[in-house]
């Protein structure tokens, strides 16, 4: 029995990471070398791979997704935090009714407004940049949640209470004290949303359609099409982009583990 | 003594609560996020209701209509409805495995004294891989020439030749469930990991001293305590279900370079899909697409109040 778990476990693991295995190896290989069999092992035509990339502007489309991931974690992670802060911390008229609107907000599917939001966009005149992309996460419900949450168990209101009594002004308190003690829960908060913005797919898809403000999911879609179909370029591009969020992934693991399960366990 | 103690402490601690700051502060710090909603999401969505009523191309004049569109969709429209149909179609392939195999997993994972962090971190890699990867890579190994499927059952002597798996109708929605299920199954499986650790250990215990062992604890105990994940897991992909735009689109948008719409006779095409087509790709109706958009809404709560109700037992509701 025990020896059966264990095959399974491990059988199960090898097929979670086989497709990464064959997406790291294709990039490895000449083109047309790729239907001539299965490539099992890896090949030596990385660097000429990487070049046909590179050439193909992949590193301004780079700068792009970075601007757009990290834009969006610092709004979301502001903007979540304040009310996080204001609700979980504070005792005024309509925090309750606050709160609900923020669980209101979570089950709304964003795709529902999509086209208001692209033709709102467009009457702002930054239909076809990156702001659209980025703007989506300046209100982001489950941040909201999830900071609620974290702030009523992690902050001790006598804390805030010394403060106050020293003569602390209410944004020093939020500065000194709050964002200090709440570094692990914007840790994930950040990590989290630094990966679904990374991802996004559908957004920029819809929005956006001039080359010069790609994100990476949209510019490898469309890469190689031109010329040849280069698969194995676009396999390289695609290691290249799932690799910084793997380490992210890796070294924070723990972190991200505790976002993810932040909502189950509690909701 | 023991009354004294207590009211001496509720009394500063009510005082408290009413010398709570200057009053304008928590308004002032919830004001980015409401503001922000409002502008970017909560407009976009009265927005687009406004537009569902209207039949406008996105150029031209708006033509109120009233809910015309909707009529014509549910009444007029084989392929939302077929759109409808195999979105269900791969939620009822998808969900119950990935909650099953999720569990197992998690069961399983859970027993082990070493290395659970270790399985737990492989198995939710590919839930943070792009789903673009994910798409180019399934398109290529079920590719009908080149795949890697394809070889390797036609060279175990599996089938004669290679089958045609992303244009057969049935082909095409397995594969888009087990995209979703490879990407989901680490997920689920940390989401009831995370549930396991909350069941308190003497409950084992007590279970153990009346005899209860392997299976039975395990059906008796375990699966009951995680009943509150398994409606939060059901409902959350159902919502997210419903919603399956990426796994389709780059299916089909991906290894073999060609943009068909919808996959082999419309098989592969689920309602976002069907919503991204009419609005942005083949046509630019938004008011019929906001239409599309709005049903879909409809869908969602409906869906997840009846999965709630189906899931979680009346003495549960506290």
């Amino acid at each position: 029995m025990k020896a059966l778990m264990w095959i399974c476990l491990v059988a199960i693991s090898l097929l979670s990471l086989f497709p990464f295995y064959i997406m790291i190896v294709m990039g490895t290989h000449y083109n047309e070398d790729l239907f001539k069999g299965i490539p099992i092992l890896p090949g030596s035509y990385l660097q000429e791979n990487l070049t046909t990339v590179l050439k193909a502007d992949f590193l301004h489309v780079y700068g792009n997704s970075l601007i757009v991931s990290v834009a969006s974690v610092v709004l979301a992670t502001l903007t979540s935090t304040l009310i996080g802060y204001a609700v979980a911390k504070f005792e005024f008229k309509g925090r309750k009714w606050l709160q609900t609107f923020v669980i209101l907000t979570m089950m709304v599917p964003t795709q529902v407004g999509l086209i208001g939001y692209i033709i709102e966009m467009r009457h702002l005149g930054v239909g076809n940049t990156l702001w659209p992309v980025i703007l989506i996460w300046a209100a982001f419900p489950f941040g909201a949640f999830f900071m609620i949450q974290f702030m009523r168990d992690s902050i001790p209101n006598d804390l805030l209470e010394c403060a106050r009594i020293d003569g602390c002004s209410e944004p020093g308190i939020f500065v000194r004290i709050v964002l200090p003690i709440m570094k692990p829960g914007l840790a994930t908060l950040a990590t989290l949303v630094f990966l679904w913005s990374w991802n996004n797919y559908l957004l920029p898809l819809v929005t956006i359609n001039k080359s010069e403000w790609y994100t990476l999911p949209i510019f490898i879609s469309n890469l190689g099409i031109v010329h040849r179909t280069d698969y194995a370029a676009r396999m390289a591009a695609l290691t290249m982009t799932t690799i910084p969020v793997l380490i992210l992934f890796i070294l924070g693991s723990k972190t991200f583990m505790k976002g993810l399960t932040a909502g189950a366990v509690k909701g | 003594m023991n009354v004294n103690a207590e009211s001496y402490d509720a009394i500063p601690a009510a005082s408290r609560k009413r010398r709570w700051g200057p009053r304008m502060w928590p308004y002032l710090f919830a004001l980015p996020f409401v503001l922000t909603y409002a502008a970017f999401q909560l407009y976009p969505i009265l927005y687009s209701f406004v537009l569902s009523l209207h039949d406008w191309n996105g150029i031209g004049a708006k033509t109120y209509i009233g809910f015309k569109n909707y009529v014509q969709l549910w009444t007029n429209d084989p392929l939302f409805i077929k759109s409808l149909w195999n979105t269900l179609l791969m939620m009822l392939m998808f969900i119950p495995l990935t909650l099953i195999l999720g569990l197992t997993l998690a069961y399983w994972t859970f027993q082990l004294t070493r290395g659970k962090r270790f399985f737990q971190t492989i198995n939710v890699l590919p839930y943070i891989t792009t789903p673009v990867a994910i798409g180019f890579i399934f398109s290529y190994m079920f590719d009908w020439q080149t795949g890697l499927v394809n070889l390797l059952l036609t060279k175990f002597g599996i089938l004669e030749e290679g089958f045609y798996w992303l244009q057969d109708p049935w082909g095409s929605r397995a594969i888009i469930a087990l995209m979703v299920i490879w990407r989901n199954l680490g997920y689920f499986m940390i989401i009831f990991m995370a549930g396991m650790t909350v069941i308190p250990q003497d409950v084992y215990e007590a279970a153990k001293v009346d005899g209860s062992t392997g299976l039975h604890t395990f059906i008796r105990i375990t699966m009951p305590l995680l009943r509150n994940i398994t409606v939060f897991l059901v409902v959350t992909s159902m919502i997210g279900g419903l919603q399956l735009f990426d796994e389709p689109k780059l299916l089909y948008g991906g290894w073999s370079g060609s943009a068909q719409v919808g996959g082999p006779d419309n098989t592969a095409l689920t309602m976002i899909w069907k919503f991204v087509d009419e609005s942005f790709i083949s046509n630019t109706r938004f008011g019929y697409a906001s239409a599309i958009a709005y049903s879909l809404f409809l869908l969602i709560v409906l869906f997840s109040v009846i999965s709630y109700r189906l899931t979680a037992p009346k003495e549960d509701k506290r």
